[in-house]
């Protein structure tokens, strides 16, 4: 009998999980199938394709740039100059699944131009993490205390050689996938998988 | 710290630095959206040929030293080895330096009836560069005469004597 219920305890935690598996892959593959129909229309020439491919991707854009050490401005800058890169470059794209890595390579090539041009102007720091005094007097110590590492990581982060910044920003901060953001990279995916390992080290060795 | 627990901040760390982005910033982009969005360029003056060859450096280096050396090949004839290729830009130098005629043709001419079996010879690589009436090719004929082509283009049928005078005197000239 105890056995039983212990069973249809189990069976909903199991089904919700099967759920929210099957729902992740629904997602993903309407996803795909989006990017899919985006790239045929961009490859067409359709300008309100256009329009929807900059609704998706200029926040990301924005954001990767600031994460790559560019101010406000600049990054604004560098985020319209990647898709002015993009409608010239249109014929090189070449389906749905390769979409988000092209452009991201767009942008990765904007950004390494900006810093080839301006090699004494330094990184720019993202603002995000602060924390009120008082407001953690109410929250107490452990929250400060993770607040603070992730402080010191987004530090370590800024302060990693620009090739082991880039794959750590685009792998988790822009939650590319490994492919993606070797595509983005420019890279092999074995070689990107290796500049990551080495980013992850650097980063273990200075928490030690 | 674990390389995990790392991972684990890093993805943390996404969401607390996702600064918002300035609401214009969309909209200024879509009014650069160019009038066509076209895949190829026209009315340029330049032309774009992409070939998207997904190949190792390694094998791209390959092809690149190959075509060299087949068009460095083709310049000097039709021999691919490096002795050939000297011998065809020195011919082509001083074709260049001379103003005579073309040489590098007499030379595949040569080639052409050396590979049929014929009695030919060629003194491209030993002529004067300044030297327009110096014989360049000598080919036997079947009655025993020479057909002779000098280094200006010009050509004649001489005999053994008239071939062996003027090669004698290509060879004295050669010597002063």
């Amino acid at each position: 009998m105890a056995k039983k219920e212990k069973l249809t305890e189990q069976k909903p935690a199991f089904a919700h999980q099967l759920n929210g598996q099957r729902n992740a892959n629904r997602r993903e593959k309407y996803l795909d199938e989006l990017r899919d129909s985006l790239a045929a229309r961009l490859r067409a020439g359709e300008c309100a394709a256009a329009g929807e491919f900059v609704d998706m991707y200029h926040e990301q854009i924005y954001l990767f740039m600031r994460r790559l050490g560019h101010d406000r401005q600049i990054s604004e800058d560098l985020t319209q100059e990647s898709f002015l890169q993009a409608w010239q470059h249109i014929g090189q794209l070449r389906n749905g699944t390769a979409l988000t890595g092209w452009l991201y390579r767009i942008a990765t090539n904007v950004s390494k131009l900006y810093w080839r041009k301006h090699k004494d102007k330094e990184t720019a720091s993202i603002e995000g993490i602060g924390i009120d005094v008082q407001e953690s007097n109410d929250i107490g110590y452990d929250i400060v205390e993770h607040h603070e590492q992730l402080g010191r990581l987004k530090n370590a982060v800024e302060q990693l050689p620009l090739k082991l910044k880039q794959v750590v920003v685009l792998h988790y901060l822009q939650h590319l996938t490994i492919a993606e953001a070797a595509e983005a990279a420019g890279i092999r995916q074995g070689t990107f998988k290796s500049r990551l390992n080495r980013a992850l080290e650097t980063l273990r060795k200075q928490f030690t | 710290m674990e390389e995990k627990q790392i991972k684990e901040l890093l993805n943390e760390l996404a969401d607390v630095t996702a600064e918002p982005v300035r609401p214009g910033l969309g909209k200024e982009i879509k009014n650069r959206i160019p009038q066509k969005l076209s895949t190829h360029k026209s009315g340029t003056d330049t032309i774009h040929i992409v070939i998207n060859l997904r190949i190792s450096k390694l094998a791209a280096a390959a092809v690149i030293i190959i075509t060299i050396i087949l068009c460095a090949g083709l310049f000097g004839g039709r021999d691919w080895t490096s002795d050939r290729i000297v011998d065809g830009i020195r011919d082509s130098l001083a074709w260049l330096g001379a103003g005579r005629a073309d040489i590098l043709a007499v030379r595949s001419q040569y080639e052409d009836l050396a590979r049929q079996g014929k009695n030919v010879v060629y003194y491209g690589d030993s002529i004067q560069p300044g030297d327009s009436r110096a014989v360049l090719m000598q080919l036997k004929l079947p009655d025993g005469r020479y057909r002779i082509v000098f280094a200006d283009g010009s050509t004649a049928i001489v005999n053994t004597e008239k071939l062996a005078e003027l090669l004698s005197r290509m060879l004295q000239g050669k010597t002063k």
